[in-house]
C-alpha cells in the first residue's frame, strides 16, 4: 500500500497567490459603484480570485461602516447597497499604495536571485 | 440556502446584529448556496461577533474588571485559596499522616470547595453569555485555584 505520509500538499501559483484582506477587498469592490453583498461577493472572486464568505463579507461590511469608510444606501427589496465614502477612498488609495512598494520591493528581491 | 436553515444561522449572532443586517444578511443567504464552506464560515462569523462586539459595535463589551471583580467571579477563587491554606496549615501542624476519620480540618476544606459550586454556576450563567472572553479568563483561574487546592489532597492521599 502507498503511503500517503510523505506527500506534500503545495498549493497552485493561482491558489497561494490569492489576497484575502476582506476589509481591503471591499473597499476595493466598491470603488468602482455602490453594491450590495450577493454582487460584492461576485465581484471580489472575479477581481481577486478569493471567494468570501458571506460571514466573512458581512463581518467586514460591518467594521468598515463602524469606522465609517463605508455607508449603506437606501435598501433596494431586501438587499442592502453599500457605497464607500471619501475616507474609505482616502484608506484604499493608502492602503494599494503600501502594498504596491511592498510588492515592488519584494519582486526586487526575487528577481536578484 | 433555504430560508429556515439562514434563519437558524442569523440567530447565532448578537441582538444588534441581527437588528442591523439580519434582514440584508437573509437576502444573502437565500441568495448562496448551502455548501459546508458557507454554513462554517456564517458560524465562525457569528461567534467571533459574539466575542468580540456582544454589545454593538459603538458600545464597548463589559471591561475586564467588571467581570472579575463580580463576587460571583471573585469569592470561588477565594474560597479555593482558603481550602489550600486548611490543608497547608493542617499539614504544618499534623503532618502528611491519614487519619481514620475526618476530623474539622477536612470538613471546611468541603464546605469550601463544595460551596463554592453554585458561585461557579451563577457566574457561568450570567457572565458567560455576556463577556466570553473574559468570562473564560476567570474560570480559567477558577479552575486552577480548585485544582490547586485539590492537588495536595490528592497527591498526599489526605
Amino acid at each position: 500500500m502507498r503511503s500517503t505520509r510523505r506527500v506534500v500538499n503545495i498549493k497552485s501559483d493561482e491558489e497561494s497567490g490569492r489576497y484575502s484582506d476582506p476589509p481591503l477587498l471591499v473597499l476595493a469592490s466598491l470603488a468602482n459603484g455602490p453594491k450590495h453583498g450577493h454582487a460584492m461577493i461576485e465581484d471580489i472572486a472575479q477581481m481577486s480570485g478569493t471567494k468570501l464568505g458571506p460571514g466573512t463579507l458581512y463581518g467586514a461590511i460591518a467594521r468598515l461602516e463602524t469606522q465609517g469608510l463605508i455607508e449603506a444606501l437606501p435598501a433596494e427589496d431586501r438587499r442592502q447597497p453599500y457605497r464607500i465614502t471619501a475616507e474609505g477612498l482616502h484608506v484604499l488609495r493608502a492602503q494599494l499604495n503600501a502594498l504596491n512598494q511592498f510588492a515592488k520591493a519584494g519582486l526586487k528581491r526575487l528577481a536578484s536571485l | 440556502m433555504n430560508q429556515r436553515l439562514a434563519r437558524l444561522l442569523i440567530s447565532a449572532y448578537p441582538h444588534w446584529w441581527r437588528q442591523r443586517y439580519g434582514v440584508e444578511f437573509e437576502a444573502l443567504l437565500l441568495a448562496e448556496s448551502g455548501g459546508f464552506g458557507n454554513l462554517a464560515d456564517v458560524a465562525r462569523s457569528a461567534i467571533r461577533e459574539r466575542i468580540i462586539s456582544p454589545n454593538g459595535p459603538d458600545e464597548p463589551a463589559f471591561p475586564f474588571g467588571l467581570v472579575a471583580t463580580r463576587p460571583s467571579a471573585f469569592l470561588p477563587v477565594a474560597m479555593s485559596l482558603m481550602a489550600l491554606s486548611v490543608v497547608i496549615f493542617h499539614l504544618f501542624v499534623y503532618g502528611i499522616a491519614r487519619e481514620a476519620d475526618e476530623g474539622t480540618a477536612a470538613h471546611i476544606w468541603q464546605i469550601l470547595m463544595a460551596g463554592q459550586l453554585p458561585l461557579l454556576a451563577l457566574f457561568v450563567i450570567k457572565w458567560l453569555p455576556r463577556a466570553p472572553r473574559y468570562s473564560l479568563c476567570v474560570l480559567a483561574t477558577q479552575v486552577s485555584a480548585a485544582l490547586a487546592s485539590m492537588a495536595p489532597v490528592y497527591l498526599l492521599k489526605l
